[in-house]
């Protein structure tokens, strides 16, 4: 159980670092889906600790699975998604301003503009 | 500057895991009161089987009111965008994936293979959202789910035949996007008047027919999710032409 | 098997942020999609399953591909 939650963590700070360190603004949208990605994952590892059958109710389950992280999760999916699109629709909008998708060149060429 | 700009971005990440690696790394016990209650509770409650559809369209649905408001909020946004992006380019028809082929010269872009494929798949992958759609109360499935696989069967019609329909304009797809909404208002707001509550079940009484009320909601939150992103998919192939 | 599949998401995620081509990113990023279904089937969580599969196969990708058409498609570094 300790090195998945290890492996979610780097996978965590490797979104957290391309968001930081990228100059690319698509590789920083990159980095925002996989934050998503990794928070969805430890949710629904969690939630499945404590049974071993699916949340559905036939006539004789026991032992079913959280159900509550998985539906909270469907929403952060679908919400997750909108973000990307509406951050990929302002980098587009970007890149036909300025010509470029390097952050450094955007700023010098906007701040130049004005 | 390469060297300090590194350090920089490894000093952040340090600090950003001293917050966050403890809480992942934890290991408490998982809760097991509300996995109880719902094994017990969950079908005489709501009328679902699926206890996952039992959440987020009984026990929880403010937060499906709220993410259909995100989803809107976000498909406006993105095509407000759009459309001031597709009025500066009318001149460079050749890159843009339109819906109409004789508009761009000289790279083909639709294949037969893509045409012969995406128009055959899609009416039956329309077919299998509706059917994901409606059965979500008794097995895995619901709005969400069928909704976003509806999405796709409207951009493979989009993308595989040539011929505008009805089913593909962005006009009548977003007018089922805003009536979709008014009335999952109109059923959240009808459980005051039959003294539920606010997004109370309006026909809980009659114990064989209280599930209508999921699958009524269900087919709301499915026409509205699929429709919203089918109209972003189509707005962004170039197709939002036509109003 | 879980520890398996959450390697190969991580290995993953790295070569899509280190990739100069964005096409190849993109395709490690649905890739990821898809093997994480593979892990909400295992972890007996359906639902998550096929719209994390729905929305990964689907709509992210489709609107990714649309962003890198519209602008480079190389991760040019710029001095």
């Amino acid at each position: 159980m300790i090195i998945e939650r290890i492996l979610i963590a780097l996978l965590f700070l490797s979104g957290f670092a391309a968001i930081v360190g990228m100059r690319n603004i698509i590789k920083k949208i990159f980095g925002l889906n996989l934050l998503n990605a990794s928070v969805v994952l430890l949710f629904i590892l969690e939630g499945s600790r404590i049974g071993n059958q699916a949340p559905i109710l036939d006539a004789d389950i026991t032992n079913m699975v959280d159900p509550i992280p998985q539906a909270l999760m469907l929403t952060a999916i679908v919400i997750g998604v909108c973000v990307s699109a509406l951050s990929l629709a302002l980098a587009v909008r970007l890149y036909k301003a300025t010509g470029s998708l390097d952050i450094q060149v955007i700023t010098e060429r906007l701040q130049r503009e004005h | 500057m390469k060297k300090l700009e590194l350090i920089k971005i490894v000093i952040t990440v340090l600090l950003c895991s001293l917050l966050v690696v403890p809480i992942i790394l934890s290991n408490h016990s998982w809760p097991t009161h509300a996995r109880n209650y719902l094994l017990v509770n969950a079908q005489s409650d709501t009328g679902a089987t699926n206890t996952v559809s039992a959440i987020y369209l009984g026990y929880r649905a403010m937060d499906t009111l709220g993410e259909t408001l995100v989803l809107l909020v976000s498909v406006t946004g993105t095509m407000a965008i759009l459309v001031k992006l597709g009025k500066e380019q009318t001149d460079e028809e050749t890159t843009s994936f339109s819906l109409t082929p004789e508009k761009r010269p000289t790279n083909r872009l639709r294949t037969h293979l893509l045409e012969t494929v995406a128009s055959k798949l899609g009416p039956i992958v329309l077919l299998f959202g509706f059917y994901v759609m409606l059965y979500g109360h008794i097995s895995p499935g619901g709005g969400f789910q069928g909704g976003v696989i509806v999405a796709s069967a409207i951009v493979f019609l989009a993308l595989g035949t040539e011929v505008k329909s009805k089913l593909t304009s962005t006009f009548v797809l977003s007018r089922i996007e805003s009536l979709s909404f008014l009335l999952l208002i109109l059923a959240s707001i009808s459980g005051v008047f039959f003294e539920s509550g606010f997004f109370g079940n309006p026909i809980k009484s009659a114990s064989s027919l209280s599930a209508n009320f999921i699958i009524l909601l269900n087919i709301i939150i499915g026409l509205k999710v699929g429709t919203s992103i089918a109209v972003m998919c189509i707005a962004m192939m170039g197709g939002s032409h036509d109003h | 098997m879980n520890i398996l599949l959450l390697s190969l998401i991580l290995a993953l995620g790295v070569y899509a942020l280190l990739a100069k081509d964005l096409l190849h990113s993109v395709i490690a990023l649905s890739a990821i999609s898809m093997l994480s279904a593979l892990l909400f089937t295992i972890l007996r969580a359906p639902d998550v399953a096929i719209t994390e599969a729905a929305v990964g196969a689907g709509v992210s990708t489709v609107i990714f591909v649309w962003a890198i058409r519209h602008t480079q498609r190389r991760d040019k570094e710029e001095p």
